[in-house]
């Protein structure tokens, strides 16, 4: 595959190779998408019907690129007369400057043309290539060229005005020039997109939504959100790279929600670049202590598009909080059910347990109080609907057997969750991680109805419950001979008996008994699972382990970021401070940007964490992960009115310090160090 | 206006008070098109209450659809956010009451509970399981299972 080169701004990004080019490609996600559309598939530069070659491509920002290009196979390279630079930025719009220098002493006669076209695939089109059911037309005006897609009332267009005369036909633009000796050439491209709705009027501006932004408007947002965020100054370098990257990652990946007009993250390029419910609550969490403001508009989101009726197709539920949003073509005409989307097991838990954590840091209780009734219905979808067959535990089952997700917990791929022979369990499914959302989701339901919503007597219910819920857990999920917790049971309650990073999570989670809690943490570090990368998804001596299975064996920065932060809970510092070194050595690899996954070899065999292959980067629960490390290795807990400081930072890593922590305390800093290396103490 | 519709608007204060618990203030104004008639409707929310009228007044939102299309809305036949995504409904304004609106529209007909569904299977599978051999019929996967009740 073809280096590439993205730029995003939300949910609006290109994909182009190094010369800036887009190829058309059916089946993989180059091109410039907005709203999960393509809305260009054809981007090609040519100089007298030549392509050109990249010396060189600057990312300058990530809503910022700049390709440094020469005409000429780069092997027969001689001293160029002609250069060319492309500027590209993204900002709602797309704008590309093209300049084209002349290095020689003579005036240069040049034809330079871009090709141009749109299949406006929607993303699901890509994944699955399929014709196109409507039309797509194109409109020549005297500078610009229109490109349309309709189908029924669906409409999507691209308008790609010049600010150069050239010659417009319905495939590009040509541009005859002449360039005098050392001087140059340039035109401004822009397109526009629209997304027609009410009255023929882009339905962002119908919901008066901000459209596009300046260069200038988007570096001055970027200031502004790093400047929010606490300063870190540590010892370890990759730390400090990872943390710079992480901030400015989950800016980036930052749209505009249609539901509210407010700013939600979404949740990796290419593949899901939208509004994920278990994404973006987890990556809130991890991401509380430094970027609290990311918390508001998520619940808010979440909690208005909750579920409120039984729907087969979207497996949809009352209560039920949304796994996917999606804009496009495929949503609306219901060849997809992503308006939205319910399969998933835990976002309903988890949106409970999120209201309660960020009322621990924030102390908005308005927050809390205004969204009471959805927490309750929330709470309530655990014990009637998630609970498929009765017996106390939340299930799973899809009713959509054309396109929905088998498995609907994080590890939703179709063979992720196996019995330890390899089999796959029969449907309904109840994964232990599962279980142990549902339990915190009570003890902090109950937290909040005793101390917000008035009603004691519910917080009473809710504890018991939980209380109950604990005890049935440990007798049914525990396995005695392997002294874990299975990953899941099966239709009839038996153990599916994988050891998995599933019990991770039930650490997070506190639904472990102290007296369990050691053997956990042994297998969490122990060989089976922890490759000195990180801790795998599933362990080496499983029927369906693979280092490079997308959750049968690779090792995920989010999972081991709960997992660190589950350790932590327990006591177990040491053990979380190997889990946040092996993770910040990893990222050292990749620039200071996890990957959504790599391979789950073991660190002796190889020297690098090898990445997955097909893994989304940015990824907004990768780039969550060094915040919540840094969370873990500071110790840092809300307690009351105040922040709780106890840091334990692994060996080597010398000081870390954070200053201007924000919560319901002000600011304040936090300062953690190293202890000293003994051993080289004692050396004689 | 059809039967379900009027029957629809009528409900809705009623409803309100189970529906609408959350914060939520103004004006949803929906305009029914029929050919070249366009009928109003203007909803106004707030917590706990609704009020249905059809006198012209300032609106924070606008909902236009086919008068068959919000048919299909009030019985549950057709699902609002999926008709706003391919433009045959469209909106203007604040979204909160239009999510609001999607709360009173009911589940479609001859849907069931999943939890009877699920249940069902599973006891049926079991009975499979534990048939005498000369009775088992196989697979205890068969999707009809989920059709035969116990």
């Amino acid at each position: 595959m073809k280096s590439l080169v993205s730029i995003l701004d939300g949910n609006t990004f290109v994909v182009s190779d190094r010369s800036g080019d887009i190829d058309p490609s059916p089946d993989f996600p180059t091109g410039f998408f907005s709203y999960d559309t393509r809305f260009l598939s054809t981007w090609q530069l040519t100089l007298d019907g030549e392509r050109l070659h990249p010396l060189s491509v600057d990312d300058v920002q990530y809503f910022e690129s700049r390709y440094f290009l020469v005409p000429g196979e780069p092997t027969h390279y001689l001293d160029a007369k002609v250069s060319v630079i492309r500027h590209r930025i993204i900002g709602g719009s797309f704008d590309e400057q093209v300049a084209v220098l002349n290095h020689s002493g003579e005036p240069t006669e040049l034809t330079v043309r871009m090709e141009m076209g749109s299949d406006f695939a929607d993303l699901f089109e890509i994944k699955n290539p399929q014709r196109k059911k409507g039309r797509t037309c194109a409109v020549v005006g005297e500078n610009h060229l229109l490109l349309r897609y309709e189908r029924q009332n669906f409409r999507r267009e691209v308008n790609i005005t010049t600010s150069e005369p050239g010659a417009i036909d319905e495939h590009g633009m040509t541009f005859q020039i002449t360039i005098p000796p050392h001087g140059e050439w340039s035109t401004r491209l822009h397109l526009k997109t629209n997304v027609l709705g009410a009255g023929g009027r882009d339905f962002r501006d119908s919901l008066r939504m901000e459209r596009s932004r300046s260069k200038e408007e988007l570096e001055r947002e970027l200031g502004q959100w790093l400047s929010q965020a606490p300063r870190l100054g540590c010892d370890c370098e990759p730390l400090g790279s990872a943390y710079r990257r992480s901030l400015v990652d989950l800016a980036a990946l930052r749209y505009t929600s249609i539901t509210f007009a407010t700013q939600l993250v979404t949740a990796g390029l290419p593949w899901f670049m939208t509004l994920f419910g278990r994404d973006s609550m987890f990556t809130c969490l991890q991401a509380l202590p430094f970027l609290p403001q990311m918390v508001p508009p998520t619940l808010r989101t979440l909690a208005g598009i909750q579920g409120t009726r039984v729907d087969d197709f979207r497996d949809e539920e009352p209560g039920k909080i949304l796994h996917e949003l999606r804009y496009g073509e495929s949503a609306g005409f219901e060849e997809q059910p992503h308006s939205p989307y319910f399969g998933s097991a835990d976002s309903t838990p988890l949106f409970v347990i999120l209201i309660d954590e960020y009322e621990r840091w924030s102390g908005d209780t308005d927050l809390v109080r205004a969204l009471e009734w959805q927490a309750r219905a929330a709470l309530d979808w655990i014990d009637s609907y998630g609970d498929l067959l009765g017996t106390g535990y939340i299930w799973y089952e899809t009713r959509n057997p054309v396109n929905g997700l088998e498995n609907q917990c994080w590890k939703d791929s179709p063979d992720a969750i196996s019995y330890a022979d390899g089999r796959l369990p029969d449907f309904p499914r109840a994964t232990c991680e599962l279980q142990g959302y549902a339990y915190d989701a009570k003890i902090r339901g109950a937290r909040l109805a005793r101390l917000f919503w008035n009603d004691p007597a519910y917080a009473d219910r809710l504890e018991r419950e939980a209380a109950e819920l604990k005890e049935r857990f440990n007798r049914d999920f525990w396995i005695p001979d392997g002294e874990y917790y299975a990953v899941a049971l099966d239709a009839d309650g038996s153990q599916v008996d994988t050891l998995s990073s599933n019990i991770g999570h039930l650490l997070w989670s506190g639904i472990v008994p102290p007296d369990r809690a050691a053997k956990v943490a042994a297998h969490l570090t122990g060989p089976r699972l922890f490759s000195g990368w990180g801790v795998r998804t599933l362990a080496t001596d499983a029927g369906r382990y693979n280092p490079l299975g997308y959750h049968v064996g690779t090792v995920w920065p989010f999972d081991n970021s709960i997992i660190a932060w589950g350790l932590w809970r327990y006591g177990f510092r040491d053990e979380a401070g190997m889990i946040c070194k092996a993770m910040i050595d990893a990222a050292r690899f990749f620039n200071g940007r996890l990957p959504e996954a790599f391979a789950g070899y073991d660190r002796s065999r190889t020297t690098y964490p090898v990445q997955y292959p097909t893994a989304c980067s940015p990824q907004a629960w990768s780039a969550g992960t060094p915040l919540l490390l840094l969370r873990v290795l500071l110790g840092l807990e809300p307690h009351g009115e105040h922040l709780i400081i106890n840091p334990a930072v692994p060996e080597g890593m010398g000081r870390i310090e954070m200053l201007d922590i924000p919560g319901r305390w002000g600011r304040v800093d936090a300062l953690g160090r190293s202890r000293p290396q003994r051993e080289v103490e004692t050396e004689p | 206006m059809t039967g379900d519709t009027a029957e629809f608007f009528n409900s809705v204060p009623a409803r309100a008070p189970l529906l609408l618990r959350m914060p939520i203030s103004g004006t949803l104004q929906i305009d029914l098109v029929d050919g070249h008639e366009t009928e109003h409707w203007y909803l106004t929310f707030a917590p706990g209450r609704a009020m249905v009228s059809r006198d012209e007044q300032a609106a924070d939102a606008i909902l236009t659809l086919p008068t068959q299309l919000f048919r299909e809305f009030v019985t549950g036949c057709s699902r609002p956010n999926a008709a706003v995504l391919r433009n045959d409904a469209t909106f203007g304004g604040d979204v909160r009451l239009f999510l609001a609106l999607r709360r009173f529209f009911p589940t479609g007909p001859g849907v069931r509970d999943p939890r009877e569904v699920a249940r069902e299977k599973v006891a049926a599978r079991r009975r499979t399981a534990s048939a005498p051999p000369d009775r088992g019929t196989g697979t205890g996967n068969h999707p009809e299972g989920q059709e035969r009740t116990g």
